[in-house]
């Protein structure tokens, strides 16, 4: 039971050997072909995941700016629409005082309108009493009395008509 | 009982006889045994390793996955970062002891109870771990790694390229021998109940214990080597 063969030696050593490269090839092997794409994926997905945060990130700054100006912009368009207002005003103001003047103008120039018609009128009717007297003076025999009465009459008249 | 070890230890342990030349090559049952072992690992492994996927793994997959990784871990652990790369051999020859030792189980005799296949266990192992120490330091460093720590004890660090592939031999041979001369006893006294109780502890404990130790004596032998 104790004799030694090297032959059998020989074989058992190729025995293992043939084993040892079974075992790596089929069970090893295959194991390691599952765990390093297994960890490639995970590599590839942490990277995709990180590449992803950061453009999440990126877009939040920009959207973070956004707002900062939205905020400026605000404070300008509030800005604006006071300085158009103010100039509305002013131009409305300054259109009713630019009316109100053509009014009083406009009224001034009636006013002397009216009163040029006024005191025509007031010279027709001097001028038909003038001619009123006139007639009657031509009409009847008269005395000085008569004529100084007359005259009073006239005057008296005139008076009243041009009160 | 004389002659029940004498049948089972002075058996002729031929088992083919190819013609070869003017004489025959004796082929030994313990390398038909390993053989079969082989060939039951093959397709052992075959089987296990079919149609493996990334995703949606099956519990076949997920066993084997774990046990890989888990031999891996053991080796791994007893090799050392610096030695790692031989891991897998060493998973190998622990898978291959451990089958080996158990088909006692099913009534064969261990391929390990020969002294020829665990000389050529030893043997691969004492190459191993010398070829890892030169890969490491380079052929002149290795040579001069043998008078170290200082030259007088250079013989005894020469002697231990024999003695420690001897010693790993002898150990698991005189293991697996002593473990099946006993269960061979056990069942010759006592036929019933107490041989499948004891097979428990020689056939499954025992034979792993034994690929254990083998495996990790040579781990320490190449940690060593790399340092």
């Amino acid at each position: 039971m104790l004799e030694v063969s090297l032959l059998n030696i020989g074989l058992t050593i190729l025995n293992l050997l043939i084993l040892y490269f079974v075992a790596k090839k089929f069970l090893f092997g295959r194991v390691d072909a599952v765990l390093v794409q297994r960890r490639e994926e995970v590599e590839s997905a942490t990277k995709a995941a990180e590449t992803a945060e950061q453009e999440a990130l990126n877009t939040k700054k920009e959207y973070e700016d956004k707002i900062a100006h939205v905020d400026e912009e605000k404070e300008q368009i509030l800005a604006d629409i006071k300085k158009q207002g103010y100039a509305e005003y002013e131009r409305i103001v300054s259109e009713a005082r630019k009316k109100g003047d053509q009014i009083i103008v406009e009224a001034k120039h009636n006013a002397e309108v009216e009163n040029e018609r006024a005191k025509e009128v007031y010279a027709a009717q001097l001028t038909d009493m003038v001619i009123d007297a006139a007639s009657k003076i031509a009409a009847t025999k008269h005395s000085a009395a008569d004529d100084m009465e007359l005259y009073e009459k006239f005057i008296n008249e005139a008076g009243a008509n041009n009160e | 009982m004389k002659e029940l070890l004498n049948e089972l230890l002075m058996e002729d342990k031929t088992f083919l006889k190819v013609p070869f030349g003017s004489g025959y090559l004796e082929i030994y049952k313990s390398v038909v045994m390993t053989w079969i072992v082989i060939a039951f690992l093959f397709i052992l492994i075959l089987f296990l390793t079919r149609g493996f996927t990334v995703h949606n793994i099956s519990k076949r997959q997920a066993a084997v996955e774990s046990f890989v990784l888990w031999i891996r871990g053991v080796t791994g652990g007893m090799l050392g970062e610096e030695a790692i790369r031989y891991a897998d051999y060493i998973g190998t020859v622990l898978i291959f002891i451990a089958f080996s030792n158990m088909v006692g189980l099913f009534g064969f005799t261990p391929a390990t109870m020969d002294l020829n296949v665990t000389i050529a266990l030893s043997i691969m192992s004492i190459i191993l771990v010398e070829a890892a120490g030169i890969k490491k330091r380079g052929v002149k460093n290795w040579l001069k790694g043998f008078a170290q720590p200082m030259a007088v004890i250079a013989p005894m660090n020469v002697l231990e390229l024999v003695i420690r592939p001897l010693s790993l031999c002898m150990r698991l041979f005189g293991n697996i021998l002593g473990a099946t001369v006993i269960m061979e006893l056990i069942k010759f006294v006592m036929p019933v109940f107490f041989p499948a109780l004891f097979s428990l502890y020689f056939d499954i404990f025992d034979g792993a214990i034994q690929a254990y130790v083998f495996v990790f004596l040579t781990s320490l032998y190449i940690k060593e080597a790399v340092e």
